[in-house]
């Protein structure tokens, strides 16, 4: 097991630039999610640590040791691809004792240690079976079982479950953190699944347009973001632009078109025109359940029964755009009356425009 | 600076370990040696040659001497000869070769829309009728369009027809017009497979929707079908333009020598007379140039023109649309009698190789002699034992070398391997002629005296050549079997600590095996009736007569086709008909059976 830690990365493919100086270190142990929208280069980052790809600037070390300029197979890197990269003119056992045979064990050894993995991941009476004769949960638990079996320096796990049912997800991502704690393996787990990066992960960063926004424990990174970015992508969030009218240390307080409200303030300055409000819209309720709260007021756009909740779009009064909220059991309110939900304040946060121009704006139209 | 430099090479060892750098660097200087070295030593032949030679008539006649057409009466019968005019070497060979890419692509096109899109009586008679020209016969099949259709004081078959039906009317092609007849009888179903292909590519949804929104027939054909169809057509076109260029056959059977491949195949019948090189290796500059230009042009344009796969997700096949009645009698009335005109030959070579005496209208007599001749005549099998072993010395090679390419160009990413790619593909666009004449000047000046010299070991050369020439159909085969193949599955190998030569041992040969037998099939059938340097470089080993001669039996074949008297009580002609039986049948179980048994239906096998 060894610690990674990443140095000023810098990729490009091109014009595009993959990469843009991404550092961070992975504690030895340690299950590490990177969890970012497709196409922000968390896939690549894993390959660069990988060898796969060679960084255009920029170290990679694990532990002490340089491995920058080394190839994937002097690494220990051990990766387990997206589409599990089974090799499909092999048996199952063949699979998984390839990477032993490449370290030159003993055949005994070998078919002992085969023989644990199989145990361990609930492979066993499949060994004679080729990859194409597995469900899609037997085929993810070889791939796993063909990385783990050389006991690998790293593990890197590149989306491992997006190609499984909703089901087979929930079970199989419980099992991949019980294994990593139980062997000690340092593992880095990219996926664009919040929640999986929230479930699964000791620590997590958010990735956006090839640099980290963001690194912390699935507790700070929800509930207490720290980072526009970070607010707006984790949970089921609504942006709003708003006026600033007073900063009081921790506290902003906005408005929304003509709505006053008080929110959690990340770098809102006194002084500042405009704040970007993001709301877990998620934490609405049609009642107050919470000594310090938040009221959002305005006319109902449209409101629609999803079975675990009902989603209200409102529009506050003055203000443009409607909001959406998620609220827990209630009966949906008509369209064009007015009305009210509630968040606990540690649900509505305040950024500060300045510098971050473009992304306020894309998260508008995404909103 | 020097921390620059030290950063590149470290870089460059990620890509490059010594596997490799083995597999990019033997397969380039293989292809520098024996590809590019030659066909650049054939500026070497032109010192003191003067261009304005070129200028005079016999090579361009700007006021074509004779006329296209005579029509005679006799006895009542009208006789209409097709003969062509002459309007010198180069520019008889420039006409023709349009002309041959015209009339093929018209039909090619044309027979693969009818089959391609439509259900109608006889489809599938009309498809299997179309890829018979596909099994080629060198000089057999240009023998037989002359008994066919050419013209001869004895009559043609045609002609025997007509008369049998009570039209008195006799026609015969002869010259260049014989030329242009037989090269687009033999090449138009290239660009048939070609279309073919390109529309089975088709999202049959493109298709659907232009029936849906009331675009029907030739409307349909115009607007929507040919758009897409397009790069098939350019490069079904191109190649049988190429193949024209350079053919060697059809103008040795006519016996029409006022041609640019027939003047560089003079050259080596008489490579010892002086003053010809320099006429040879101009002819052949040009040849080069007339063939690549056109090429480029085109590849430039079809990688621009990629929008046919613009629909996303695989597409749907086509489900065959009803031919109303004016499509019924074009199918019936053109289309059919020109496939049946053109696949007849391959039916009378198979006569051919049975009758005991064939030089009129109709064959005389059946008989199994011919083949007793092949096995006997020590001459004429020799020519069967040399292809043998040729290909089993040139298969090896090319397994290795069209392997190491296609390993790089696909998976290896440093500097240079555009170049490799280039190199690898471009002998398919350098006429076999252009090959012969620069290995002769190049090996012959160079290794003069050694095994390399092409009067001292023409069978070494031979090999060489064929590797350059027909590797290309192996390269691409397992290049496409490779790209196919997810990465990530070499890639867990190698994070697994397998080196590169394990992981290709392993992992790539494994998975990618049907594609490289199907392209060393591929390439056997195509260094079997290989021409061009078969009967350059092959004929300096001697002739058929001599038991110990080098060539192969392609070049044993011309010389039966040229032969005037009988061998072994048999009519020469018969008994290369006899030979190229044997090549048919090689070529129908690899096209066939093999490749599609391997490679999977819709790949396109012959094209540029």
């Amino acid at each position: 097991m060894s610690s990674i830690k990443v140095v000023g990365v810098s990729k490009r493919f091109g014009r595009t630039v993959a990469l843009d100086n991404v550092s961070l270190e992975v504690r030895r142990g340690e299950l590490f999610a990177i969890l970012g929208p497709s196409g922000c280069g968390k896939t690549t980052l894993l390959r660069v640590i990988a060898g796969f790809e060679v960084p255009d600037n920029g170290q990679i070390f694990f532990d002490d040791e340089d491995v920058t300029y080394k190839r994937p197979d002097e690494r220990g890197a051990v990766m387990v691809f997206q589409n599990w990269a089974l090799w499909p003119h092999m048996r199952v056992y063949d699979n998984i004792a390839y990477g032993l045979k490449v370290r030159g064990l003993p055949k005994n050894e070998i078919d002992r240690r085969v023989r644990w993995v199989l145990d361990l991941l609930g492979l066993k009476g499949l060994e004679n079976r080729y990859p194409h004769q597995l469900s899609g949960g037997q085929q993810q638990r070889v791939a796993l079982a063909r990385a783990l079996v050389v006991e690998p320096r790293v593990l890197l796990l590149d989306e491992p479950l997006s190609n499984l049912d909703a089901r087979l997800r929930l079970k199989l991502r419980g099992e991949i953190r019980k294994l990593q704690k139980e062997l000690g393996i340092t593992a880095i787990y990219v996926t664009h699944d919040q929640e999986e990066a929230l479930a699964v992960a000791d620590r997590v960063a958010v990735m956006r347009a090839g640099r980290i926004v963001e690194v912390g424990t699935p507790r700070e990174i929800y509930s207490n973001p720290k980072k526009l970015f970070t607010a707006f992508f984790i949970g089921k969030t609504s942006v709003a632009l708003a006026r600033v009218e007073d900063v009081a240390g921790d506290i902003v307080y906005v408005r929304i078109g003509s709505l006053l409200i008080k929110a959690v303030n990340h770098g809102v300055q006194k002084g500042d025109r405009d704040a970007v409000v993001v709301f877990k819209a998620e934490k609405a309720r049609s009642e107050p359940e919470w000594r310090d709260y938040v009221e959002v007021r305005g006319r109902v756009v449209v409101a629609m029964y999803m079975g675990s909740m009902v989603e209200v779009r409102l529009s506050p009064p003055g203000y443009n755009r409607d909001l959406a909220f998620y609220l827990p059991e209630i009966e949906p309110p008509k369209p064009g009356s007015q009305y009210t939900v509630y968040l606990p304040l540690n649900a509505v946060h305040a950024y500060t425009v300045g510098g971050e121009e473009d992304l306020v704006k894309e998260l508008l139209e995404e909103d | 600076m020097e921390a620059k430099l030290e950063l590149t090479i470290k870089k460059l060892r990620l890509q490059m370990d010594l596997t490799s750098l083995l597999l990019y660097i033997v397969p380039l200087i293989m292809l520098l040696t024996f590809f590019v070295a030659p066909i650049a030593s054939i500026f070497t032949g032109l010192a003191y040659f003067d261009w304005s030679l070129l200028a005079s008539p016999f090579y361009i006649n700007l006021k074509p001497v004779g006329a296209p057409v005579e029509i005679r009466q006799i006895y009542g019968v009208t006789l209409v000869i097709v003969k062509g005019v002459d309007m010198g070497v180069i520019l008889n060979s420039i006409v023709n070769s349009l002309l041959v890419t015209f009339f093929a692509t018209m039909i090619g096109t044309s027979v693969a829309l009818l089959v391609g899109l439509y259900e109608f009586p006889g489809r599938r008679v009309l498809a299997v009728l179309a890829s018979l020209p596909l099994l080629v016969t060198p000089f057999v099949n240009a023998y037989v369009i002359r008994l066919l259709y050419g013209f001869s004081l004895q009559g043609n078959t045609i002609s025997y027809m007509l008369r049998s039906l009570g039209i008195p009317f006799e026609i015969g092609f002869t010259g260049l017009a014989g030329i242009t007849l037989a090269q687009t009888l033999a090449f138009y179903p290239i660009v048939y497979i070609n279309v073919l292909a390109a529309l089975g590519s088709i999202d049959a949804t493109l298709i659907e929707q232009a029936l849906n929104l009331g675009s029907r027939g030739f409307r349909l054909i115009r607007t929507v079908v040919l758009p897409l169809v397009l790069p098939g057509i350019l490069a079904g076109a191109t190649l049988v333009y190429i193949l024209s260029l350079e053919d060697v056959g059809a103008p040795i059977v006519f016996n029409y020598r006022n041609v640019m491949s027939y003047q560089v195949f003079l050259f080596f019948q008489e490579y010892t007379a002086i003053g010809r090189t320099g006429v040879a290796a101009a002819l052949c500059l040009l040849m080069l140039l007339l063939a690549v230009v056109p090429l480029a042009v085109v590849r430039k344009y079809l990688s621009l023109k990629y929008y046919a796969r613009l629909a996303r997700g695989a597409p749907r096949p086509l489900k065959r649309l009803k031919l109303g009645p004016v499509g019924m009698l074009v199918a019936y009335l053109l289309v059919f009698p020109i496939v049946v005109a053109a696949a007849a030959p391959q039916i009378g070579v198979l006569i051919l190789a049975f009758s005991e005496r064939w030089v009129g209208a109709l064959p005389s007599g059946f008989t199994l002699n011919n083949y007793y001749v092949l096995f006997s005549k020590p001459g004429v099998f020799r020519g069967i034992v040399n292809s043998l072993t040729y290909v089993a010395t040139a298969i090896p090679l090319i397994a290795v070398l069209g392997f190491a390419i296609a390993y790089t160009v696909a998976r290896i990413r440093v500097a240079g391997i555009g170049f490799l790619d280039l190199l690898s593909t471009a002998p398919l666009a350098v006429p076999g002629l252009v090959v012969a004449f620069g290995y002769f000047i190049f090996l012959h000046t160079v290794a003069q005296g050694t095994m390399l010299d092409p009067l001292v070991s023409p069978a070494t050369v031979l090999v060489l050549a064929y590797v350059v020439r027909k590797m290309p159909f192996t390269v691409r085969s397992v290049y496409t079997g490779i790209i196919q193949t997810p990465q990530e599955l070499e890639e867990a190998a190698s994070c697994l600590g397998a080196k590169r030569w394990l992981t290709i041992r392993s992992i790539v040969v494994p998975l990618v095996w049907r594609s490289i037998v199907a392209g060393l099939l591929l390439s056997t059938i195509y260094v079997m009736s290989e021409v061009s340097v078969s009967v350059t470089i092959g004929a300096l080993g001697g002739d058929i007569v001599s038991p110990s001669h080098t060539g192969p039996i392609t070049f044993v074949i011309m010389r039966l086709i040229q032969s005037p008297s009988t061998i072994g009580g048999a009519q020469p002609q018969a008994v290369a008909a006899a030979m190229a039986t044997i090549l048919m049948a090689l070529e129908a179980l690899v096209l066939f059976v093999a490749i599609a048994r391997l490679a999977g239906r819709g790949q396109m096998l012959i094209s540029v």
